[in-house]
């Protein structure tokens, strides 16, 4: 049986490498050819083979399975034999970190609208389903050649809405992740997911990382010295948290010196999104109701998004993908130093 | 996590960051000095349940619930005898009472019901199959034969790839090498200016260096080709609200929740200041549950619609 199903799938391309799995390009031979991305979890040692599948890999099953959202990586298909399983994806083309890295595209405020509103709507799906992301950053916005965005790697996704459960604070990538994780925050919310989307919105406006610190420490201090020291008023309870550490009080910049381009209603979105206490800040719904979608300009159609200017091959030619980049590019695939075992 | 701590000692994983909690056949964990400790002849009793235990047994704990644990540990061995597959049985039906009745083994075992009875049949099967499960074995073996040419593929293919590497940097530094040997040379031959030469040297490593400035391929500061003005074409934005068939009753927002009876407003403010701080909001546990409850209430399976109708 597995053995017929994995033949379905015949490979085109190696498209890259990560720590838990190597991602392959695939015609599906039983779909009217689709093209699809095959991403086959890496066995590793014996003694990880024993323990059967990957953790990773059997979290984003478990969750892929039971969804579907335009907005939102599909999962087609899973196959394998004992601890050999592959992950059969819609296959993108790009992702937004290519496109904001790539510096002869031009984002239009319309472009922006745009990508931000289909993030927004994949995570407000996530979220009315009781999933967290985890793991919001540009790298994991998968695009394809029609400029439908979906978000992707579901390897840190968990349910949540459940009490006394307790959650690990190590996730998202650094430079993404939210005051209330950085200082351990044993139980949180939707928040985690809309701060890392508002520091890909300010990326999206500034072009580089908004906060990038080197440590978790550090990240701190940027995001205060960025937002200005937050206020027990401005957080009630968050000297309770338990990595809770007093910063130097500072003013911070008003966001309209830091996004000199954006208009007032982009702004209040910013700002709403940039709430420090979780539960003042806005949700993916709330986000989209607000001001800055409605008015103009309008978001651009999705066929009119730009496309980066490299034709897509040589971006994932082998040859071109080193090992051990601190970000990496392939659908998919995500950071490996941010994995965890629970 | 930080919270591990050994039962017997009480060390926790923050004051001894190389703590590690071992388990035995019964499943309570203990550290490595406690075990050190108390089974320096060998053997003894659990501290937690008494059942004498083997210090070669200990293994590092692999699940923080205990009982789950024990399960796995009882699992692993039933399974080393009872190792029938579908192949062995002649209809589907037999094959599923017979995974049945080792779910019931490994349940009666890990929870303690019947044990000498269950043991008693773990024994008398393993008398009245002893060919099958031997042969099994060395069928299992063959899986194992699977697993262990996959693992070399995939170290393969890492060498490879390793080797693809190391090649391009030895070619890039042989490159490095030669373009300095060219500077040289021209310097000693050539009429032209030194800084000349020099400048036209560095503008050509520049161009070189460029085309692998970035592991995504494109290169810092690539200038956009000329393109005709692309027409740009917009949306009409709408908000569209999520739709989720739960075919069942709608779970309201909170204050028709309030309205309802199904929590107070004190209830919904009841957490911890730091799950609070957290972003977790009691509201999420109310209306997930109220939700998993009413979700396929107003099912109706094809059948039942039909006799409904009289069709």
């Amino acid at each position: 049986m597995a053995a017929e199903r994995s033949k379905r799938y015949e490979k085109i391309e190696f498209l890259g490498e990560g720590q838990f799995a190597t991602v392959y390009k695939a015609r599906d031979k039983e779909f009217n050819d689709r093209i699809v991305a095959v991403k086959k979890i890496k066995i590793g040692t014996r003694v990880e083979a024993e323990d059967g599948i990957n953790r990773t890999a059997l979290r984003e099953i478990k969750i892929l399975q039971e969804i579907s959202h335009p907005n939102v990586i599909g999962l087609l298909d899973v196959f394998g034999r004992r601890s050999n399983v592959s992950l059969v994806f819609d296959y993108m083309h790009f992702d937004l970190e290519v496109i904001i890295k790539d510096q002869s595209v031009i984002f239009l405020p319309s472009h922006i609208k745009n990508y931000l509103m289909q993030t927004l709507r994949g995570l407000e799906y996530l979220h009315a389903n009781w999933i967290l992301h985890r793991d919001m950053k540009p790298n994991n916005l998968l695009i394809n050649n029609d400029g439908v965005l979906k978000i992707g790697d579901f390897g840190l996704a968990k349910v949540f809405g459940s009490p006394d459960r307790i959650y690990t604070h190590q996730v998202v990538t650094r430079w993404y992740r939210s005051p209330e994780l950085l200082y351990g925050a044993r139980q949180y919310g939707t928040g985690v997911d809309i701060w890392a989307t508002a520091c890909i919105l300010a990326e999206l406006l500034l072009r580089v990382p908004f906060v990038a610190g080197d440590s978790d420490l550090n990240q701190l201090s940027k995001i205060f010295e960025a937002l200005g020291t937050p206020k027990e008023d401005d957080w009630p309870e968050m000297t309770q948290l338990p990595d809770y550490i007093e910063f130097k009080y500072q003013e911070g910049t008003p966001l309209k010196q830091i996004f000199t381009a954006a208009g007032q209603d982009l702004l209040d979105l910013l700002e709403s999104m940039f709430k420090f206490d979780p539960l003042r800040r806005c949700t993916a719904a709330e986000a989209l109701k607000m001001d800055y979608f409605s008015s103009n300009p309008q978001p651009t159609a999705n066929s009119s998004l730009p496309k980066p200017t490299q034709p897509s091959n040589v971006l994932k030619e082998p040859n071109i993908i080193k090992p051990g980049m601190k970000r990496k590019l392939e659908p998919g695939e995500s950071d490996p130093c941010k994995r965890l075992l629970f | 996590m930080d919270d591990i701590q050994c039962p017997r000692c009480k060390t926790t994983k923050y004051r001894n960051p190389s703590l590690k909690l071992l388990v035995n056949v019964c499943g309570h964990p203990l550290c490595h000095t406690c075990v050190e400790f108390l089974f320096t002849r060998g053997s003894g009793p659990c501290p937690e349940c008494g059942i004498s235990l083997r210090k070669q047994k200990f293994r590092l704990q692999t699940f923080e619930d205990s009982y789950i644990e024990k399960e796995v540990d009882i699992r692993k061995r039933i399974l080393k005898d009872f190792n029938k597959r579908e192949e062995d049985f002649l209809t589907l039906a037999e094959y599923n009472d017979y995974l049945e009745e080792v779910e019931n083994i490994v349940f009666n075992l890990t929870n303690e019901v019947d044990v000498e009875e269950t043991n008693r049949k773990v024994e008398e099967y393993r008398r009245a199959n002893q060919e099958i499960i031997t042969r099994n074995r060395s069928k299992l073996s063959k899986d194992e034969e699977f697993l262990s040419r996959l693992i070399e593929d995939e170290k393969m293919q890492k060498e490879n790839w390793n080797k693809f590497i190391q090649r391009e940097e030895a070619e890039n530094e042989e490159q490095k090498k030669k373009r300095k040997e060219a500077l040289l040379e021209e310097l000693t031959t050539s009429t032209l200016s030194a800084d000349k030469i020099i400048n036209a040297h560095k503008k050509e490593e520049k161009e070189v260096k460029r085309q692998t400035e970035f592991s995504t391929g494109i290169s810092v500061g690539a200038r956009l080709n000329v393109k005709a003005e692309v027409k740009i074409e917009y949306e009409q934005y709408s908000y569209i609200p999520i739709e989720r068939d739960m075919c069942g009753p709608e779970v309201g927002e909170e204050e028709e929740l309030l309205d309802l009876g199904y929590a107070t407003r004190e209830s919904l403010e009841m957490t911890k200041p730091s799950d609070k701080a957290g972003g977790y909001r009691p509201l999420y546990h109310l209306q997930r549950s109220l939700e998993d409850a009413f979700c396929g209430l107003f099912f109706h399976s094809i059948q039942d619609s039909a006799m409904d109708t009289g069709l």
